[in-house]
């Protein structure tokens, strides 16, 4: 016989159960959905956070750059697992207007010796804050950011490929227009 | 019409959970609809530092009360005195919500935390009011002896529970507040 207990256990256990599917999905399309992807680092045109921070060597780098461009890398683990991100970054050592610095949140000197072996020695590792994640909007990584010796961001997204970044240099050459000044978010979709 | 009580019931616990379980993920967002609705002579009474600190406790305290009187309204369907309690509450969030929408119209009531853009207008105060109007449905007498649910059950359900709001933590943290955070300790090495 079923009772109005049973009643209230299968509603109660329907509820959960549809709400919990829910839940999933609707996180599920926050983490990886077109919007958060595109929600990731800072808009086109958008000031840069500025920040100086010395390497192992005590060498000082900045943002915004002395060089005309400078590309910030955000890579909390080891760039080996990302070898065509690594070929994208070796091509891009010769370009004399770009400074490329690696920012993490652990220690710089675990960082330079897989630089080494990867054939990126002398690309400085700067050890970041949590805070410093949060303010470019960094969440999901290896995270490249484009900013010109204007302190602007010339170009940002989640980098996988060594195409994705050469695409992100060529978008950073362009100068940022006025309209994108004024505050409009204009991103490459690249990621994915 | 029991049934129909014991529906509204469950409906509006699931409710309550999950919208306590998305407000923590995001406290300090819904610390700043809370303080919309702060007493101005409170604030002023306390120094730039307080001030935040009481915001914060209030929005804890009413996400943990959300999360506790779903939780056991769900669990404890005997207890009649829990469905006044749920009733309260939602009656607080229709006074809530229609004086949002007197004063602070078109400011997120972050009332579902990052996981919904919800604002204070006049959907929101209907949809606050069709809560509480299920609330009152549920407060409709039971028997007791009807609803009895056995220690297996009731744990069943205070799990179940948990995991929405476990759910509702972690869906508004990876909407809105998971952008900074990590899953995976740092480290080349």
């Amino acid at each position: 016989m079923i009772t109005l207990a049973t009643i209230f256990v299968v509603i109660a256990a329907i509820l959960c159960l549809a709400a919990l599917l829910a839940l999933l999905g609707i996180g599920h399309l926050g983490l990886s959905g077109p919007d958060a992807l595109a929600r990731d680092g800072l808009a086109r045109g958008q000031p840069a956070p500025a920040w100086t921070l010395e390497d192992s060597a005590g060498v000082p780098h900045s943002c915004p750059p002395s060089r005309p461009l400078q590309l910030i890398v955000f890579a909390d683990h080891s760039l080996k697992s990302f070898p065509s991100v690594v070929t994208g970054l070796r091509a891009l050592l010769a370009d004399e207007d770009l400074e490329i610095v690696i920012l993490t949140r652990g220690p710089a000197g675990h960082a330079e010796p897989v630089l080494h072996q990867l054939g990126l020695a002398g690309v400085p590792v700067l050890t970041g804050s949590p805070a410093s994640y949060g303010r470019c909007n960094v969440r999901v990584m290896p995270f490249a950011i484009f900013v010109d010796s204007a302190g602007r961001v010339r170009a940002s997204s989640l980098v996988n490929h060594d195409w994705q970044l050469a695409k992100l240099r060529q978008v950073a050459a362009i100068p940022v227009g006025a309209d994108e000044v004024a505050g409009r978010r204009r991103k490459p979709a690249m990621a994915g | 019409m029991t049934a129909v009580a014991l529906a509204c019931k469950a409906v509006v616990a699931v409710l309550l959970v999950a919208a306590g379980g998305a407000k923590l993920a995001d406290l300090p967002g819904f610390a700043a609809s809370v303080r919309l609705f702060l007493p101005g002579t409170a604030a002023r009474r306390l120094d730039g530092r307080a001030a935040p600190r009481l915001d914060r406790g209030v929005a804890l305290g009413i996400a943990a009360g959300e999360i506790t009187a779903g939780a056991a309204s769900l669990s404890s369907p005997r207890a009649n005195w829990l469905n006044l309690v749920v009733l309260a509450i939602c009656c607080g969030f229709v006074a809530v919500s229609a004086a949002g929408y007197r004063w602070h119209r078109g400011r997120s009531c972050r009332c579902f935390g990052a996981l919904s853009r919800r604002r204070f207008n006049l959907a929101g105060l209907g949809r606050s009011m069709l809560i509480a109007l299920g609330a009152g449905v549920a407060t409709a007498p039971v028997r007791a002896v009807l609803i009895q649910l056995g220690p297996a059950d009731r744990i069943g359900l205070l799990a179940g529970a948990l995991l929405v709001a476990g759910a509702a933590f972690s869906a508004a943290a990876a909407v809105g507040a998971g952008r900074g955070s990590q899953d995976a300790q740092p480290g080349w090495a």
